[in-house]
């Protein structure tokens, strides 16, 4: 059996091709059954997410171009375009390389933003969708779970997803920073624009309990607050806000500092001195920057936000690195796997054959023996079997090994004995 | 006993150069490593003080061999309790290769004779007050430790050139707890340290204090806690300045701990470092 992979990702095909080409879930389990037949392609799931449309599928060796074709085709008409109009965006792997790709892609390498966590979550509900169609077989089945298992190694033992690569994620990673569990922490945000509102979220997802909301026009901070079950302030009553909070997010339009710094030190006055971490992300700001100079009080502005991000991309892309070793080595212990799946059972089939022999010869030959007790009768058995065993033990081990190194589609080892006439 | 002393080295070398590679590359498998390592050695040097101690005939903390190899596993024992409260991996990475530099020079230095502080260390208290005041020690330790992490943190996030070393370390908050809870458990050890002391002496001598550096450090270094301490609490000094006096508080430990051989006085007995 072989393995294949068709498809395009938002590096070889514009968006106005990947948008025609995607799958809902009833489009998707519907192509599956269509296109697996059970002949040519004999497995098939489909991974369709807005960077990327693939098909993989398992089948026999000898049918491998056939079997590409049709999934090619298949693409074709999914996209309702002419046969072969995707020929220049589509990529193809087989085996080895259609493993790897796969491996990659689950680990979030061939991803947009390397590192990104839905990726594994998209190819997971593929999986469900290809299981429920009856379309995922032996071969999937093991591909997949293996490739749950790479890819949480690549989570676990690099940092590819470690550090923050968006603006709106920074104020989680500085507040967990500074003040270790988000938990109990107050946010405010000063103006309510979208990157505050999406920056609040992702405070709000990493634990911080409580969101107060500061805007000029209270209309859209009492419609935001509603979402999130916030409190509004005045902006007049600021001063008892900032008392309050423990992570600022500042975002109004206003040309001039919103927040100074003798407002940044009478707050961290009645504060007591725990720590304030400010984020403006305003342009031009919104905070004075001699507010960073106060003891106990952070300042990041959108320069900053955008150095540390700058950094962390690249941090990620070291990690990536490694990450690539962890697959390669993995897709070579999927290929053994791949190997002995077929052979495992032949060779257990082979050694109770043996062990079948031996006692068909005890039967026959039972009767000269004579009388025996029950323990005489069944150590010459285990006498038997035990020098059955350790003949045989050797050769099978050979064969394995064979079956384990060999790169060749070499007959099963049960024909290859002819024990089975 | 040196070939178990020197098998406890092995293994906090282990332990430390695991602590600085998980500290670099941030992998979960050398961390655990470490920690391994670190939980062999340290029972190993458990056993190592007990036969000492066995073998001697006296508590193993009297000369400055027993003393190095008595701070080491003090030490140990409190960086396994942070460890296990706080999870700050990060502090292995600073105290395991510190630890192995003690024991090493435990390993080298003059065993000392065996029977010199019969006399000294029969009172009960005296063990005590020995064993009460390294462990002060140790905690201070980690008082500096603390806040030599949180001043690198604090220069990271104000410079905002986050480098490798500010992914590594805990949170400021963490540290800064971490820091103010190691105080007040070294504050508490040395006041009953100094208290058996005075105690001890009292009975043997008549006298409470001696005057001698030793104890005017020890008197410094408790003040300087004790600072360190209310000025947390009252929250006036949080953070950077909180920082400097542990580290601070923990020259003076130093002082405390080696300087008084260089200065003399009563608490130096002879060849031996005393307490």
């Amino acid at each position: 059996m072989s393995i294949i992979l068709v498809g395009v990702n938002h590096k070889t095909a514009p968006v106005e091709i990947r948008e025609r080409l995607a799958f809902s879930d009833e489009a998707c389990a519907d192509g599956l059954r269509r296109l697996v037949d059970g002949e040519i392609v004999r497995e098939g799931l489909i991974v369709s997410t807005c960077n990327r449309v693939e098909i993989l599928s398992a089948t026999m060796t000898e049918q491998l171009e056939t079997g590409a074709g049709r999934l090619a085709e298949f693409l074709d008409a999914a996209g309702r375009l002419p046969n072969g109009f995707l020929t220049n965006h589509l990529y193809r792997h087989t085996n080895d390389e259609a493993v790897r790709h796969l491996f990659r892609v689950a680990s979030s390498l061939d991803s947009m933003v390397i590192g990104e966590p839905q990726v594994l979550g998209q190819v997971r509900h593929a999986y469900s969708v290809a299981v429920e169609a009856g379309t995922a077989g032996r071969i999937l089945n093991r591909l997949v779970h293996h490739t749950f298992r790479v890819a949480k190694r690549v989570r676990n033992e690099t940092g590819i997803a470690a550090n923050a690569v968006s603006i709106s994620y920074m104020a989680v990673e500085l507040g967990k920073k500074i003040f270790d569990s988000l938990k109990g922490c107050a946010v405010l945000l000063v103006g309510a624009g979208e990157m505050a509102e999406l920056s609040a979220r992702h405070l709000v997802n990493a634990g911080a309990s409580r969101v107060l909301i500061a805007n000029r026009t209270e209309e859209t901070a009492r419609r935001l607050a509603a979402e999130f079950g916030a409190d509004t302030v005045p902006f007049e009553q600021l001063d008892r806000a900032l008392t309050e909070a423990d992570v600022v997010i500042c975002s109004t339009g206003a040309p001039t500092y919103v927040i100074t710094e003798l407002q940044a030190r009478r707050s961290l006055g009645r504060r007591r001195n725990r720590p304030t971490c400010f984020i403006d992300i305003s342009v031009p700001r919104n905070i004075d920057p001699a507010v960073g100079k106060v003891p106990n009080v952070f300042l990041f502005d959108i320069d900053d936000l955008e150095s540390v991000i700058t950094s962390n991309i690249r941090e990620r892309e070291r990690e990536a690195e490694r990450a690539e070793l962890i697959v390669q080595s993995e897709v070579m212990q999927f290929q053994q796997s791949l190997r002995l799946m077929d052979v495992g059972p032949s060779i257990g089939a082979l050694r109770e054959k043996m062990q079948e022999v031996a006692r068909a010869e005890l039967l026959r030959q039972r009767k000269r023996l004579g009388a025996l007790s029950t323990e005489q009768e069944a150590a010459i058995e285990a006498l038997l079997l035990s020098t059955v065993n350790k003949i045989s033990h050797p050769i099978l081990n050979q064969i394995r090994r064979f079956y384990e190194t060999t790169e060749s589609d070499a007959p099963p080892p049960k024909d290859l004995l002819e024990l089975d006439e | 006993m040196r070939s178990l002393l020197a098998t406890v080295l092995a293994a906090y070398l282990i332990a430390a150069i695991h602590s600085i590679l998980a500290f670099i590359n941030k992998r979960r498998s050398v961390q655990r490593v470490a920690e391994w390592a670190t939980v062999a050695g340290f029972v190993l040097h458990t056993v190592a003080l007990v036969v000492d101690w066995m073998i001697d005939g006296h508590y193993p903390l009297f000369f400055l061999r027993e003393t190095l190899s008595f701070l080491a596993w003090a030490l140990v024992a409190v960086y396994a309790l942070v460890l296990y409260r706080y999870r700050a991996q990060a502090v292995g990475a600073f105290t395991m290769p510190l630890i192995s530099v003690l024991v090493f020079i435990a390993l080298l230095a003059n065993p000392g004779p065996s029977d010199a502080p019969a006399t000294l260390s029969a009172a009960r208290l005296f063990p005590i007050h020995t064993t009460l005041v390294i462990f002060a020690y140790a905690a201070f330790f980690i008082v500096f430790m603390a806040s030599v992490m949180y001043l690198l943190q604090e220069r990271e996030l104000r410079l905002k050139t986050f480098s490798a070393i500010f992914h590594r370390l805990p949170p400021l908050t963490t540290i800064n707890e971490l820091a103010t809870s190691s105080a007040v458990v070294g504050l508490t050890l040395l006041t009953l340290g100094i208290a058996t002391g005075m105690i001890w002496s009292w009975n043997r001598y008549g006298r409470f204090w001696h005057n001698d550096p030793k104890e005017i450090f020890a008197a410094l270094t408790w003040l300087v806690y004790l600072v360190l301490i209310i000025y947390r609490s009252t929250a006036e000094w949080r953070g950077r300045r909180a920082a400097w006096l542990g580290v601070l508080g923990f020259a003076l430990v130093l002082c405390t701990l080696f300087g008084t051989r260089l200065l003399g006085g009563y608490h130096k007995f002879g060849l031996i470092l005393g307490f």
